[in-house]
């Protein structure tokens, strides 16, 4: 009987979420999407009230690199958010904004004035200052520093020099007042600001660490402090976090006394929602279902910053060149790249495999930056196997033996191999399901070596170009700022298709060139580089990934976007169950 | 006798080279190095990824790469864990103690109660009491354990909420021997399930062993010179018995350390299991490489202990120590 209620109340929920998102979708492409039904299913009862401890869960141990500059995972990063903050902002739609500093840039783009706000503190009891920032820019970009965040401060003028140990300073930082640094930047690019590291860390209480050491410091194993609203009180490695709320927080003092962040097994992940144990995790897609019947939780749905995609090879990376070659003929054909995104049911196999957790897309830009393109504007390649046949025969891909299976236009037996990788316990019948599409139009799509592979094989394949793989299933990740250089240039190491074109390079310069600093210039451009793309199609997008963030109805004030689960979390309350 | 054990152990160091050997050469043949793939094109800057490869030495030839290591190794020095950021000595040392208590207690757990109920089964063949104890260690036996895992954590942990879900140690603790105890309860439930399929293993091979033993001729001799029927079998008969067990133990005490990856990775018990598993899957090769050493040394040591178990129980078997060698 609980079921039913659920159902009834649910289903139509649903249905008004979806209606909400396609709307501020199309309608208004300002009103964020993601976030109106996020914080509608959050809801928000009764007045924010101080005290009691949330659980954040995580899956798997966590390594306990808890600063910035040196962490590697979403397992330290989650903590992380609790007990720092950057020096800037990203909002909803991945624009950079002002927060703790502001700044002023030159007519020449080349150099920042920044400010910071006053009577900001560390948890120690210290006040930030811009040293502290210099201090984190002056450690990432030291030669001893082994993390990978150097491209973040390189952009600075002097940087390399320091980096390869030539320069005793980086020349472009300049210390004006305590609140007041200058930085000046090799060249201007629209995206400085973007890029450049945020994060600040205590100089004085790093003082007399070398930077090698750094990464097995008291200072970031045992007792990390930030300037976040929450502070750690107690880490049991690879277990748990205890933190305590930060009275002096600059934003102001958070409601919660406490938040346990705590490793568990996934398997559990129900039962313990269930029982009240965990207050708040991202869960697994496969949990989606179960979770979904528990009336205490709420499930909160964002895009996440990834895609899956399908990806043509088009050809090798030149190691000497440091180029792309486009040497392989096979997908040369765009109807027949064209036809394979027609055949594939996308939305089917996302209803049917992922509990319809996946949001199609056409493009590689984030559906929550503010430089994607709206929807009416782009071909979204609907299922349709009619208009891949259609294409199909145009380009000459025609049965001429009767098997049912198209021979290619000079009339030999024509092959795919398909290559992805194991992970979830849908994802061979999942992959299953993706060949029948294509043999539906008489592709002959098989998997290569006729097996998924494990994920570091699969990456090893497709970055060497091994001559095996032609089609291939991976995830990207994607950053704030849209430019897509690095993974879309014909000198990008990670272009993995080995695609490009001259038009494609010339748009990717032309984002980030001068002119870009005009917002709506900027954005011409990289419509019209996804305009180019959703017709070249050099891959086939497939969904941009959903996360699902459970959080139990207890915990009031928290809102998710495509970048975290933990925003503001000095707002988080607790309601009373009574 | 410590002669023995000794040269025992001194004989292992070409063993364990050869096993350095294979692991690092398998372990180099996985395919990627932790540092390709990947999601977040932000944190790939090639340039990184080539700087960190050549930092590693990962483009150098494998045997100079292997003798690198062994030097370091032979030092004390088992390197610096590219997924932890910190000495693999270190790591282990945080990690090791979770495990061997987990393993300890389990141990415990097995061995006192085969014992038992080995013993009750094989004095009574036939009983109601011994068809009971040999349908339990079947249907045990034939439970996988990461089966058995799973529905121990939801029905003590979950519905029951006997013992704490998964970690370690509680949040909040005091100190002192209670923490002792935490720690204790936090591993009772793993330890069992861990036990879970030797205990029925070991229940069914000492009951056989002790039913078979006991229709032996200096059994009947023993009866027949009157000493009592308690004492026939606590002496006689179950110590003859124990023999095929002690093969075991010695197994038992190698799987000490590395013995519980899956148990670990069920329970969220992070101890050296859990380690191995996010450092194969991260090709953490420093790491790899000292936990199955650890994991092999202990396999020979555990094996000496049997060795020596084993004259203690059999004076045969202690008389080929120094026969032939001395």
């Amino acid at each position: 009987m609980n079921n039913r209620y659920i159902d009834r109340i649910l289903a139509p929920l649903l249905f008004v979420m979806m209606l909400l998102t396609a709307c501020s979708g199309a309608g208004a492409p300002d009103n964020r999407s993601g976030n109106e039904p996020s914080s509608l299913a959050a809801g928000t009862e009764g007045e924010p009230r101080a005290g009691g401890t949330v659980t954040y869960g995580f899956p798997s141990p966590f390594k306990g690199l808890f600063e910035p500059a040196f962490y590697e995972g979403e397992d330290d990063l989650r903590v992380l958010e609790f007990i720092t903050e950057p020096l800037f902002t990203v909002k909803d739609d991945l624009t950079t904004v002002p927060g703790i500093a502001s700044w002023q840039e030159s007519a020449d783009h080349k150099t920042f004035t920044f400010k910071i706000k006053h009577g900001v503190h560390w948890q120690n009891g210290d006040e930030l200052t811009v040293e502290d920032w210099k201090f984190a820019l002056e450690v990432i970009a030291d030669p001893n520093y082994a993390g990978p965040r150097y491209y973040s401060v390189e952009m600075i003028e002097g940087a390399d020099a320091y980096h390869t140990g030539k320069a005793k300073q980086i020349s472009g930082i300049r210390v004006i007042d305590p609140y007041t640094l200058e930085l000046r930047v090799t060249a201007a690019r629209v995206n400085t600001i973007d890029n450049l590291w945020a994060y600040p860390m205590n100089k004085r209480y790093f003082a007399g660490v070398a930077v090698k050491d750094m990464p097995n410091s008291t200072q970031v194993r045992k007792a990390p402090i930030g300037i976040g609203p929450f502070q750690v009180t107690n880490i049991q490695p690879g277990e748990f976090v205890e933190m305590t709320r930060f009275d002096k927080y600059y934003k102001g003092k958070p409601l919660l006394d406490g938040v346990l962040y705590k490793v568990f097994d996934d398997k559990m992940i129900t039962s313990l929602f269930e029982q009240g144990v965990i207050d708040m995790e991202q869960a697994p897609r496969d949990a989606y279902e179960s979770l979904n019947k528990l009336d205490h939780i709420t499930l909160m749905q964002s895009p996440d910053l990834s895609y899956e995609y399908i990806g043509f090879k088009f050809g090798h990376w030149d190691d000497k060149a440091q180029k792309i070659v486009m040497d392989n003929p096979k997908f040369r054909n765009k109807r027949l790249r064209q036809a394979m995104y027609y055949a594939l049911d996308r939305q089917g196999i996302i209803d049917g495999f992922s509990n319809g957790l996946g949001k199609l897309a056409e493009t590689p830009i984030s559906s929550e930056s503010w430089a994607k393109i709206p929807e009416d504007q782009i071909n979204r390649y609907p299922y349709d196997p009619g208009k891949a046949n259609e294409l199909l025969d145009e380009a000459g891909y025609k049965d001429l033996d009767g098997d049912g299976l198209r021979e290619d236009p000079k009339g030999a037996k024509f092959v795919i191999h398909f290559d992805g990788m194991v992970g979830g316990t849908n994802d061979e019948p999942r992959t299953e399901a993706m060949l029948q599409n294509w043999r539906a139009v008489g592709l002959d799509v098989r998997l290569n070596g006729g097996a998924l592979k494990e994920m570091n094989t699969f990456y090893t394949m497709v970055e060497e170009d091994n001559r095996s793989v032609e089609l291939f299933n991976g995830v990207w990740g994607l950053s704030n700022d849209p430019d897509p250089t690095g993974l879309w240039r014909e000198n990008d190491h990670w272009n993995y298709p080995r695609w490009s074109s001259k038009e494609n390079e010339q748009l990717i310069r032309d984002g980030i060139s001068l002119k870009a600093y005009d917002r709506d210039y900027r954005k011409q451009v990289y419509y019209d580089w996804q305009k180019l793309i959703n017709d070249e199609v050099p891959m086939i997008f497939f969904a941009e990934r959903v996360t699902i963030t459970a959080v139990n109805k207890r915990l009031q004030g928290v809102k998710i976007n495509a970048i975290s689960p933990i925003i503001d979390p000095y707002k988080w309350w607790i309601k009373d169950s009574e | 006798m410590l002669k023995f054990a000794l040269r025992r152990l001194a004989g292992s160091v070409p063993l364990l080279l050869v096993i350095s050997v294979l692991v690092f050469m398998l372990a180099k043949q996985m395919p990627g190095d932790g540092l390709g793939g990947g999601l977040n094109p932000g944190n790939k800057d090639p340039r990184y990824i080539t700087e960190m490869r050549e930092k590693l030495g990962y483009g150098d030839p494998l045997v100079i790469q292997y003798i690198r290591w062994l030097k370091d190794a032979a030092t004390g020095h088992f390197g610096q864990s590219f997924l932890y950021k910190m000495p693999v000595g270190e790591l282990i040392g945080q990690r090791l103690p979770a495990t061997l208590l987990l393993t300890a207690l389990s141990l415990l757990i097995t061995y006192g109660s085969s014992l038992a109920l080995g013993m009750i089964a094989g004095r009574n063949p036939g009983s109601r009491l011994d068809r009971l104890i040999r349908t339990a260690a079947y249907v045990t036996y034939a439970i996988p354990t990461f089966i058995a895992a799973i529905f121990a954590i939801y029905i003590f942990a979950v519905v029951l909420r006997w013992v704490p879900l998964g970690g370690t140690v509680s949040v909040v603790t005091s100190g002192g021997l209670s923490a002792l105890g935490d720690r204790l309860v936090h591993a009772l439930l793993p330890a069992a399930v861990l036990g879970l399929f030797n205990t029925a293993a070991y229940t069914l091979f000492l009951r056989t062993e002790i039913v078979e033993n006991s229709g032996k001729n200096y059994v009947r001799t023993a009866v027949a010179k009157g000493i009592s029927r308690s004492s026939v079998y606590n002496r006689h008969i179950l110590r003859n018995s124990l023999i095929p067990l002690v093969t075991f133990l010695g197994m038992d005490i190698g799987a000490l350390v590395g013995g519980s990856v899956v148990i670990e990775n069920l329970f969220a018990y992070p101890g050296i299991g859990t380690l191995f598993t996010a450092a194969v899957s991260g090709r953490d090769y420093a790491v790899m490489m000292a936990v199955t050493l650890m994991t092999g040394f202990m396999i020979v040591a555990g094996n000496v202990v049997a060795d020596v178990l084993y004259g203690w129980l059999d004076p045969r078997i202690r008389a080929g120590y120094n026969g032939g060698r001395s």
